[in-house]
């Protein structure tokens, strides 16, 4: 397990190194100049060759690689182009937005997904297993887009019960101490501003759990299924247990497993969902942010963020493939 | 018990209605984020709705006019020659930190904005920041600049002297890029002031978080017209679709930047308001000059002859287009009334392309080094104010040049890509347009057609035009610049050089209980009007 562990988690190294060399050569190979989008209509064509000079953009790519890719290691992922502040602390302070976003998300995909998919599997062909295999293909298939779009139309504009964007009400002051707004909320002791925050929270992440919870219940359906078929499930119910136990306690325990590496994998998407659903919700995260920079095209926060992300999902990965060799004793990676 | 009470409690949480905003806080929701608030060099209308707010510039527009009237100066003379002007400051003026406005500071201020190698400059240049307009309206810095000297003389009066009149002078000066800073918070914050900006406006800056909000507070020391709300909250919301959303739960009052298929929707929403931002914008189609049939004069007459400007206007702008027969917007001094536009008309188009020898239409360019190419027109992939829905203009003007025997392929690309092609005069014929900065004349023509050939222009050469827009450009009574710049649309009129399309009023919508805003042609209001029923 140990030698299985430091050989995987050595692998991350040159996935992370082409990561960047394909995120660096992607953000370049964005036509148009990053200076002129910097300076609008009304550029000089001096102005233009200063600011590409001062952006480096004048060197030759390898050297603009090299460079960067220093920077990186030393925790410098450069400045930004429009504004002139530097990305990694930018980074830092738009992440916990994100991080509260995509868990809430990924807490009500599991939250809802897992009995869903379940239910599904016991009480097989029954009105509820179609209904929510229904709902599972719906969901899957859903725009994030449209969703959130919807959601913020009939709960926002319509009934006027959930805000239609952002993490607190306009105007409410309160001391970011870790960004996190729920946590920084109960550590104030601001009731109010936790209630709040709750409430702009509901419609971001039910838009961005939609597609991992219906993945998630799908797969717990099949898995359970696969397992509620095995001899061991029949000797277990032939003992006498209860349908609940034999369920709940050996069943489930054995069909979650391959729920986990899913969920793993839905970290990914998640990141990549929050792009859509905090540019819909005004949600200050890395996503919105992102967003806007390739608007402005502002390379050195898209490349940077990109690189974070493509972290993030390789480490989240990385330490689901652990966890399922731990959970597994039968799984040996030789 | 416990879990049902707790349920009811989250439920009870989430579901209490949203609080409607308080009637001291006005919200404005604005299309994306500010880049920074030091008006010195910013070049957004995003981040100078913020710093009109927190700063006074020594003259403002008056009202929803580019009329200049006093803000920081009480009053000011011009000597006879029009070279040295003098400025009486308003006594008893504070910025927000408590320090006095006075001609020291103002002196400060112009030295910064002027003087390449004032700390202030220097420090924001080193950071990769340009003092871009002070280098566009005053011809640059150190010697190169059109100010000779600035200096105060007397606690409250300063004077400017330069080296040849200059026309817009007191325009450009009324520009957001050139209102007075508080030289200590400047000096105190050095390139970061941009995140701590002090002026002397009616609003005070408090808190900017990114991506969400900037807050500010009244000002209750301000010398002109008190704030009637207490609280701004200017928030930036992304997508049309989604502020106007917000518009309608009632978690903003105001928001521009309005999809025009949307402008029905407010208007026929009894709890909203349209308002229209007076024209500053229009709207062109270029022709490159290498282009050997574009030197016709008789195929660019086709051209304007076979476009149906009016049911472009009538169909896509949602009511807020209008048809524009000239460069200059309606609003604008030097607007030539008596300018006769060409009548839309098929018919006559074709007789023009028959008469200029292309009786089989026109379908195909030779380039000026006999390259020959399918005729091209590239549309924006980019909504601008004066082309509010540029794929759907292009399509029904391709059709209306279809209809006259011109074929042209309708071709887009990403709008860095689309500025840079056309900078470079690659595009044979394609679509954009301007907005004001201060409502002179010089501002909408003199950019364009001062300097003739100019590759980003498609090559258009047109010395005479030229020549009377540089002399408008330096006399200094209104009249006579106005018959000039009158002039100087009836030649570009006369020799087709630029075909205009539509100007726009950009519209903005807000809270039927929103009164007193005053949307302004250059798109920088003051909110200290804005009240709350």
């Amino acid at each position: 397990m140990r030698r299985y562990a430091i050989r995987r988690s050595l692998t991350v190294v040159p996935v992370l190194l082409g990561v960047s060399v394909l995120v660096f050569s992607f953000v370049h190979m964005i036509p148009g100049d990053p200076a002129l989008t910097m300076l609008g209509e009304r550029a000089t064509p001096e102005k233009v060759a200063e600011v590409r000079a001062r952006l480096g953009l004048d060197r030759p790519i390898w050297q603009q690689y090299v460079l960067y890719f220093g920077n990186v290691l030393h925790g410098d992922l450069g400045v930004s182009v429009v504004r002139g502040d530097p990305v990694t602390t930018d980074l830092l302070r738009r992440f916990p937005a994100t991080v509260e976003l995509a868990l809430a998300a990924i807490v009500l995909a599991i939250a809802i997904g897992i009995p869903i998919g379940i239910g599904s599997a016991v009480w097989r062909n029954s009105l509820l297993d179609s209904l929510a295999r229904l709902g599972a293909l719906t969901g899957v298939s859903m725009p994030i887009f449209w969703l959130g779009l919807m959601l913020a139309w009939f709960f926002g504009v319509r009934l006027r019960v959930l805000p239609t964007g952002f993490r607190l009400e306009s105007g409410t002051t309160l001391v970011p101490w870790t960004n996190f707004v729920m946590l920084d909320a109960t550590l104030q002791g601001d009731w109010s501003a936790l209630a709040d925050a709750l409430r702009h929270l509901v419609l971001p992440a039910l838009a961005l759990a939609t597609i991992p919870l219906a993945i998630i219940a799908r797969m717990t359906r099949a898995s359970m299924l696969d397992v509620l078929s095995r001899e061991y499930i029949r000797t277990a119910e032939a003992k006498g247990l209860s349908r609940r136990a034999v369920i709940l306690r050996h069943a489930l325990r054995n069909a979650l497993l391959p729920v986990l590496t899913v969920i793993g994998l839905q970290v990914g998407q998640l990141l990549a969902g929050a792009i859509l659903t905090e540019t819909i919700f005004s949600w200050p995260g890395i996503g919105l942010w992102v967003y806007e920079s390739i608007e402005s095209r502002d390379y050195a926060i898209v490349q940077g963020a990109s690189l974070f992300i493509a972290a993030i999902v390789v480490v989240v990965n990385l330490v689901t493939d652990l966890l399922y060799a731990a959970v597994d004793p039968r799984i040996k990676y030789e | 018990m416990r879990l049902a009470t707790f349920t009811s409690l989250v439920a009870l949480a989430l579901l209490g209605a949203v609080a409607p905003a308080s009637a001291q806080t006005f919200v404005f929701g604005a299309q994306g984020e500010p880049v920074q608030f030091d008006p010195a060099v910013i070049t957004d209308g995003i981040s100078s709705r913020i710093t009109r707010q927190v700063f006074d510039g020594l003259v403002k527009y008056k009202g929803a006019t580019t009329e200049v009237e006093g803000a920081l100066a009480e009053k000011w003379e011009v000597s006879p020659d029009g070279r040295v002007w003098t400025f009486r400051l308003r006594p008893n003026v504070k910025f927000h930190d408590g320090t006095p406005l006075d001609a020291a500071a103002v002196v400060w201020n112009f030295e910064r904005w002027w003087k390449a190698s004032h700390p202030q400059h220097d420090n924001q240049v080193k950071a990769g920041q340009t003092f871009e307009y002070w280098e566009a309206q005053f011809g640059g810095f150190d010697d190169q600049s059109i100010v000779s000297a600035v200096e105060a003389v007397g606690s409250h009066t300063v004077r400017v002297t330069l080296k040849e009149p200059q026309a817009p002078f007191l325009a450009n000066l009324a520009m957001f890029v050139f209102d007075i800073a508080s030289p200590k918070a400047v000096e105190r914050w050095g390139t970061d002031f941009g995140k701590h900006p002090v002026g002397t406006g009616a609003y005070r800056f408090v808190e900017w978080k990114p991506n969400q909000e900037v807050i500010l507070e009244a000002n209750p020391d301000f010398w002109g017209p008190k704030a009637k709300v207490k609280r701004v909250v200017v928030r930036n919301i992304k997508d049309n679709s989604q502020r106007l959303g917000a518009l309608k739960a009632g978690e903003i009052h105001g928001m521009e930047g309005l999809n025009p298929d949307d402008v029905a929707v407010v208007k026929g929403d009894a709890n909203l308001q349209l308002l229209l931002r007076p024209t500053n914008t229009t709207g062109y189609i270029a022709f490159n000059y290498k282009v050997k049939e574009f030197q016709d004069k008789r195929v660019r007459q086709a051209f304007a002859h076979a476009i149906n400007k009016r049911a472009i206007v009538d169909a896509l702008y949602g009511g807020t287009g209008m048809v524009a027969t000239q460069f200059q917007p309606p609003a604008l001094w030097g607007y030539n009334r008596e300018l006769k536009d060409f009548e839309y008309s098929p018919s006559k188009a074709q007789a023009l392309l028959r008469e200029a020898g292309r009786a089989q239409g026109l379908s195909e360019i030779t380039w000026d080094d006999g390259k020959k190419e399918p005729l091209i027109f590239w549309y924006m992939s980019r909504s601008r104010p004066y082309f509010p829905n540029p794929k759907e203009i292009a399509e029904a003007m391709a059709a209306d040049l279809a209809k006259a025997g011109i074929k042209t392929q309708l071709q887009t690309t990403e709008w860095a890509v689309y500025l840079d092609k056309r900078k470079n005069g690659q595009v044979p014929l394609y679509m954009l347009g301007w907005t004001g900065d201060n409502g002179d004349p010089d501002n909408f023509l003199c950019y364009f057609f001062c300097q003739p050939g100019a590759a980003r222009e498609g090559f258009y050469t047109n010395k005479p035009l030229a020549d009377v827009l540089l002399r408008a450009q330096k006399l200094t009574t209104l009249a006579d610049r106005a018959k000039l710049y009158r002039q100087a649309e009836q030649m570009l009129h006369d020799d087709v050089g630029r075909l205009f399309i539509a100007n726009n009023q950009p519209p903005l919508a807000f809270a039927k209980r929103v009164r007193g805003y005053v949307p302004h042609p250059t798109g920088s209001e003051y909110f200290n009007t804005v009240e709350l029923q």
